[in-house]
């Protein structure tokens, strides 16, 4: 199928979804706080501890403020579309998968189309305003050129989240349970990424770049936009090819479900 | 009371059928406290102490509020909810016990299922974080009555809570809401004596820091002598006022489900 099809296909049923979600605004409108709410504890966690102790590895409030902003941003992107992956699991077990391979239509597209989750809505609005505030804030010359690789490093962070969650998904093929895994995964995102890197030590610092890849979501492209290239334990030029690895790891991470959906066995309907 | 050990035991297979829950607690667990020790000894910076404050207590205070969390602020806070809303409350109120005495046990009946990660957790989590002796022998009789107090006073704000199910049905969102502010004043993150004058103020005034910060203070001499007493006198007064609240919110739920013809 060509990817035009494919992304054609995608807004159509995105956009049903959307309709289907947007039934019930009261409770999208609470669930959209609710999910605010989940990374404003993270933040007033931070906020209240540096209020005492000023800076953590070297980093004061607008530079974590910006760091976090820059993390959620990118998290609250590869949500809006991917949050359903969450729900392998059951379509998986319960042989939901079956109806995906009788359509004309690639199964992932579907699984991603089911529902909408309109509450990462939040997250990308809170991380957006976020993000603008501390921009402003943080010590950065913000040039076109500084505005455009900010905004190429918010996709790329959401393709290396979105590329560690569609490959742990494709696990669910064999293994039928992964969901311990993706909160785990969730959670270092979530947790881990809103604190320079440098605090974790060489050993760890090392795991989550290239293990893990967590340094390229925020740390990476935040330490060089705000000219901290000196504490970097990597290259300089990783930190401005960033983005490149979020599209590089979507790609392997693709090709990898790929392999993984042969692996499929219903249950039986 | 056998007919409440009955619902407890009932709600604790419950929770042991949710293997995979099971091992996420127990990942997730010592994830957050390998990253609070290091984010602590980050923020720390090589300094002996801060207002007074080791960063040997305080790398304490993180893991064993962490495993504190687990127990007494699991993420289902009461069954309530999920009952009403697939119906199984009819049968509930049809039980020749009460209905929020049944709720209450079957809680602590799912909730003692995370004894055996937290058992199986505990040496783990002392080797990534830091452990510590209870700060006095005072401090070592009172942990366990401030565990139980911080479980009481958690189980009824579920209590209450869930019963908000019978007025709305839909409450997911706002629970997820409730959650956080609720772990954000409890201490559990970062204990009261860290938070900003008014946002402290505001910890103390709230029943949130009995469910993780007195347990938590107390064990590690934070509050002392006199001290403890006192925390745990508020810890009552919060078991009491909340109790004598669900007891008249389930009056006036009750009413609610008999007009519904239940």
């Amino acid at each position: 199928m060509s990817g035009v099809r494919a992304l054609r296909v995608y807004l159509l049923l995105a956009g049903a979804a959307f309709r289907a979600e947007f039934q019930y605004r009261g409770n999208l409108f609470i669930n959209i706080l609710g999910g605010l709410f989940y990374q404003g504890v993270g933040l007033a966690f931070i906020w209240a501890v540096l209020d005492r102790f000023g800076q953590v590895g070297g980093w004061g409030l607008s530079e974590i403020a910006f760091l976090y902003g820059l993390r959620l941003t990118a998290h609250g992107l590869w949500l809006l579309p991917g949050h359903q992956l969450v729900h392998i699991d059951e379509v998986v077990i319960e042989g939901e998968y079956d109806r995906y391979l009788i359509r004309p239509v690639s199964p992932l597209v579907q699984l991603l189309t089911r529902r909408l989750r309109l509450s990462a809505l939040g997250d990308l609005a809170g991380g957006a305003v976020l993000l603008a505030l501390a921009s402003a804030r943080a010590p950065v010359d913000w040039s076109p050129g500084a505005v455009g690789f900010l905004l190429l490093a918010v996709m790329g962070g959401a393709l290396v989240e979105g590329s560690l969650q569609l490959a742990a998904s494709a696990l669910a093929f064999r293994m039928k349970q992964v969901a311990p895994i993706k909160f785990a995964i969730d959670m270092i995102f979530s947790d881990f990424g809103n604190y320079p890197l440098k605090i974790f030590g060489t050993a760890a610092g090392f795991g989550l770049t290239f293990v893990f890849p967590l340094a390229f979501v925020a740390y990476l492209p935040a330490t060089v936009l705000l000219d901290r290239e000196d504490e970097l334990a990597v290259p300089v030029w990783l930190g401005w090819g960033a983005p490149v690895a979020g599209v590089l790891l979507m790609y392997a991470a693709y090709r990898f479900w790929e392999r993984q959906t042969r692996s499929y066995e219903s249950s039986g309907h | 009371m056998k007919a409440h050990l009955a619902c407890a035991r009932m709600e604790f297979r419950v929770a042991l059928t949710y293997r995979s829950s099971y091992l996420s607690t127990f990942v997730m667990m010592l994830l957050q406290i390998y990253l609070l020790t290091v984010v602590w000894s980050a923020f720390y910076d090589g300094r002996e102490e801060m207002d007074g404050i080791p960063l040997a207590t305080m790398t304490a205070y993180a893991t064993l509020s962490t495993l504190q969390y687990t127990l007494v602020n699991p993420w289902r806070s009461s069954p309530i909810e999920q009952r009403v809303r697939e119906g199984k409350v009819a049968v509930d109120l049809l039980r020749p016990i009460g209905f929020p005495g049944q709720m209450l046990s079957g809680q602590v009946g799912w909730v003692s299922a995370s004894v055996p990660v937290l058992l199986v957790a505990l040496p783990f989590a002392l080797l990534i974080g830091a452990g510590s002796a209870p700060a006095s022998v005072a401090a070592g009789f009172a942990y366990p009555l401030a565990l139980l107090g911080a479980l009481l006073v958690s189980q009824l704000l579920g209590l209450l809570l869930g019963m908000v199910a019978f007025w709305t049905l839909e409450v997911s969102g706002a629970l997820m809401a409730y959650r956080f502010v609720a772990q954000f004043f409890s201490g559990a993150l970062v204990p009261l004596w860290f938070m900003p004058g008014p946002v402290r103020a505001a910890a103390q005034w709230l029943p949130f820091q009995a469910t993780a910060y007195t347990p938590a203070a107390i064990y590690l001499g934070q509050a002392e002598g006199t001290g403890i007493l006192a925390a745990l006198g508020v810890q009552c007064a919060w078991v009491v006022v909340l109790g004598a609240l669900a007891a008249l919110v389930w009056s006036r739920a009750r009413q609610r489900v008999l007009s519904q013809g239940g």
